[in-house]
């Protein structure tokens, strides 16, 4: 058994070798983050570890004991409100399957750079992949955070 | 409800039928006028469902979970063409948690024409065997014990060669007119394009996913798919139930773009496991299984031949599509473009539709349409090189009066004036301009093409709507909200019929339990066959409103009027709000029920556009960057601008894709592809997202009952490809013979 601290919250779980998407999903029940490729390669399980956005699909459970998990359900507040309101307003939801993996990397994006560049919304927000084709709303999106912040 | 049969003729992606459809003869709600003064429809509205989306609290199929639930895992083949020899069933069934296993020799509860697992599988990655366990680790240790053995047998991938082999799914399909062969002889100008086109794969993000649960010999199933009524129906008729005894949830889907038609196989499989196990089973594609099995749009080998006149009448068409079917489907209409784009009277159309080991090709947003628009258009662009004329000069000059293969008039056409608006907002008339610049170093170089699609939908569809008390309607449709945005189209109508605010209009769909119809999400139906519907159902509340209103106020119903919650006599006199009358009702309601009518007789009904894309070329690198890309299309009335625009917006980034790194790249000397993860068949990221410009004709059809609308979800993908390849050769000079236009690619057509 290992302790997990998720939202701030502390969970005993038996990791067997599982990765910590598995666990928040199956285990915690903790179902807005998605498995879309469990490749690492679309960001749709996009989780904050010790506030870095990370891909929970290749992360063993085990590996992130004694670290703070942070899912889409536990960004309700503050900056995290924000730009959900901005991904509403703007329309940068679609099917909104990769939607709450946007939204967890575009929530700490503006956590780090307040005011982005076109090129630094690019560079942070190009592991997350959305099918749907948002991307024009996304980048409106976390712009009228930025010029509204 | 005076009620009529009239035989009206039905049309889904160029397929058309003659059905039956249930007329409302008292439903007298004309089509807005095109001056009308609406409050709501036309007006930018986020989606109703946006926060519940990106919050994550939007339960899709695969988060269904359920007391007691399996979990399923498939055996999918490893070879293109084989034959079982060796599969372990009773392993399988003896390893820890696995609780069902079935095989290609299995009775299965269900029938189905074709075997829901193959002993001798077509295709890599076709199912042979799936079992469910407790957990989806047992279950894939079950998959492992089956250990199969599989002898391999001989495939095709090379379409040519299964053409030249007679190997066919159906038949060859001849559309010619006119005698194209003597019109191209007597030409005075004549070019020849031969292009070929890529597998492209639908890649939802949410995979091909199913649950289901049996209660006694009734069957609920939550299904990840574009058609939960088409799902149900499948259900019922495998398992021989009553339709009514299949229940399918759809609430939320995370994308299809054509992939998801019906129940598909995951949800037969789970249903058919939960049967043998007396427990839900959920089934749920890895991405691995999604890409190999999930579907993809054929790769072609187009040729055509064109004749005109030295002033650019074009005099003939001469076309020829080889398309890689893989082992079943429909031979989408990828000559469509050749044979109705254009005023031509000789045109030949040959379609070969040829069987490959690939999985049967099924739908992906404009199929067909978009493939062969992407090489008729750059064969239209080679003529207007030969002629030394402007090409958007010359699809002008040869633009379609009327329909060129049934010769009936359109219900309505802008195209002339998107072509127009096009070059305005691109700076067409700068074009030449582009080329000489070369400070970077790059290859700048502006493409154009045309697009056609139908888009008109049709009858049935249904809605009711369902007025309470404290003002507030509940409307009930059959929409399946792939990520569209239809439902809150939905909810725009029906508060402009009702007079209502947006926030009093409660809009749901995704469940088949209402009975409540709606069409399949695909062919641009939703929009123009569900809106119709609505605003019936929302007109007949309105009507009845005002007749109560009336009996309240002691004033005729025809002097009055509602808008934004307030029921207003238009003489002034009268000005109380919605519930003034309402709350008299308690617990009673007010109810509709509307129905999408027929389409109009002696008219054919298309969807048109312009797009014009700018790109830069790296010759050095073989690197093409698409810089700005504008579009203008012709879809009637526009009911929610903003969810438009994200349709146009996500349609042009597939067709960007499709024409610069998106393909399944098969091993010749296999038959298995090769590239089946997302990390390594290239799906756009943001940074790859050019300047998008759009507008519309802003036309309503006033042919069509009774919005005026029509499909926008598979016109902006369509001319994309062919507008970049068309700007690459004119930055260039030089015109590539296959695409994606990859690095490789561009630096063997530079060479």
């Amino acid at each position: 058994m290992v302790e997990l601290q998720v939202n701030g919250q502390r969970y005993q779980v038996e990791p067997a070798g599982r990765r910590l998407l598995a666990v928040l999903r199956d285990e915690l029940e903790l179902l807005g983050t998605k498995l879309a490729c469990g490749e690492g390669a679309c960001g749709a399980c996009a989780v904050l570890l010790d506030g870095k956005p990370v891909n929970a699909c290749l992360l063993l459970a085990e590996a992130v004991a004694g670290h703070e998990v942070v899912t889409i359900e536990g960004l309700s507040g503050g900056r995290a409100a924000a730009v959900q309101q901005a991904f509403v307003a703007e329309d940068a939801v679609q099917c909104g399957f990769c939607t709450p993996g946007q939204v967890v990397s575009a929530t700490v994006l503006l956590e780090r750079v307040p005011d982005p560049t076109r090129e630094q919304i690019h560079e942070a927000m190009a592991g997350n992949i959305c099918r749907c084709g948002t991307y024009p709303k996304i980048e409106r999106a976390i712009l009228r955070i930025a010029g509204g912040a | 409800m005076t009620a009529r049969f009239v035989r009206t003729q039905k049309e889904m992606e160029g397929r058309y039928e003659d059905v039956w459809a249930l007329v409302d003869e008292s439903d007298d709600v004309r089509t807005w006028a095109p001056d009308a003064e609406l409050s709501l429809v036309g007006q930018p509205a986020p989606r109703f469902d946006g926060m519940v989306r990106a919050t994550g609290r939007a339960r899709y199929t695969v988060d269904v979970r359920l007391t007691g639930m399996l979990h399923a895992a498939v055996l999918r083949s490893p070879a293109a063409h084989g034959r079982v020899r060796v599969l372990d069933i009773e392993a399988a069934l003896a390893a820890p948690g696995v609780r069902a296993v079935i095989g290609p020799e299995s009775e299965l509860s269900l029938t189905r024409s074709s075997p829901l697992l193959a002993a001798e599988p077509g295709y890599a990655g076709q199912p042979i065997a799936v079992v469910a366990a407790d957990t989806l680790e047992a279950a894939l240790e079950g998959v492992r014990a089956l250990a199969l053995d599989i002898e391999v047998l001989g495939h095709v991938v090379d379409a040519r060669e299964a053409v030249n082999e007679h190997q066919f799914i159906g038949e060859p399909a001849d559309d010619s007119r006119g005698d194209a062969e003597a019109a191209l002889a007597a030409s005075e100008v004549t070019v020849e394009v031969s292009i070929s086109t890529p597998a492209q794969l639908q890649t939802p993000l949410e995979p091909h996913a199913a649950v289901a649960s049996w209660d006694g010999d009734e069957l609920i199933a939550w299904v990840s798919t574009q058609g939960m009524f088409a799902a149900r129906d499948e259900l019922a008729a495998a398992f021989g139930l009553r339709k009514d005894a299949v229940r399918v949830r759809t609430e939320f889907v995370g994308g299809g773009f054509g992939a998801k038609q019906g129940a598909g196989f995951e949800a037969l499989a789970a249903a058919e496991l939960a049967r043998i196990t007396g427990r839900p089973v959920r089934l749920v594609n890895d991405r691995h299984g999604e890409m190999l099995d999930g579907g993809r749009r054929f790769s072609t080998q187009q040729t055509y031949r064109l004749g005109a006149t030295r002033d650019g009448t074009l005099t003939a068409i001469e076309a020829e599509a080889v398309l890689a079917m893989g082992q079943g489907g429909w031979a989408m209409p990828t000559l469509v473009p050749a044979r109705t784009l254009y005023r031509c009277a000789d045109v030949g159309a040959l379609s070969f539709p040829a069987r490959t080991n690939l999985r049967p090709v099924n739908a992906f947003r404009a199929p067909g349409v978009m493939e062969g628009t992407t090489v008729f258009e750059q064969a239209i662009d080679e003529l207007a090189i030969a002629l030394e004329m402007d090409p958007l000069e010359l699809r002008r000059r040869n633009h379609a009066d009327v329909d060129q293969a049934s010769g009936l008039p359109y219900s309505s056409k802008q195209l002339l004036a998107c072509y127009d608006r096009a070059a305005e907002l691109a700076g067409w008339d700068r074009r030449e301009e582009l080329r000489t610049r070369t400070g970077d170093g790059l290859l700048r170089g502006m493409g154009c093409a045309t697009q056609i699609w139908w888009g008109g939908g049709g009858p049935p569809s249904h809605a009711t709507v369902r007025l309470d008390a404290e003002g507030n309607a509940y409307v009930v449709t059959g929409i399946q909200d792939i990520g569209t945005g239809t439902l809150t189209s939905a909810q725009i109508v029906a508060a402009e019929e009702l007079g209502l605010p947006l926030a009093r209009v409660r809009v749901v769909g995704g469940d088949t339990r209402h009975n409540v119809y709606g069409p399949v999400a695909g062919g641009s139906q939703t929009t123009p066959s569900v809106m119709p519907a609505v605003r019936s159902a929302a007109a007949k509340v309105r009507k009845t409103l005002l007749q109560l209103a009336g009996d309240v106020f002691e004033i005729a119903a025809e002097d009055l009027e509602m808008a934004n919650g307030r029921i207003r006599s238009h003489d002034g006199a009268i000005d109380a709000h919605v519930t003034e009358v309402t709350e008299k009702l308690g617990n009673a309601t007010i109810d509709g029920s509307g129905s999408r009518g027929p389409n109009p007789d002696g008219f054919v009904v298309h969807t048109f556009g312009c797009q014009i894309a700018r790109v830069a070329v790296d010759p050095g690198l073989g690197e093409v960057r698409v810089e700005r890309i504008v579009a203008v299309h012709d879809v009637g009335r526009i009911v929610n601008p903003l969810t438009a625009s994200s349709q146009v917006e996500g349609g042009i980034l597939q067709g960007m894709a499709f024409a610069l790194t998106e393909e399944l790249v098969v091993d010749p000397t296999t038959g298995v592809p090769v590239n089946g993860h997302l990390d390594d068949y290239k799906v756009p990221s943001i940074a790859d997202v050019p300047e998008i410009v759009i507008d519309y004709a802003h036309v309503a059809d006033q042919n069509l009952p009774n919005t005026g609308t029509k499909g926008l979800g598979e016109p902006p993908i369509v001319p994309t490809a062919a507008a970049i390849a068309n700007a690459f050769a004119h930055a260039t000079g030089r015109r590539a013979a296959a695409l994606p236009l990859t690095r490789s690619q561009v630096l063997e057509t530079l060479a």
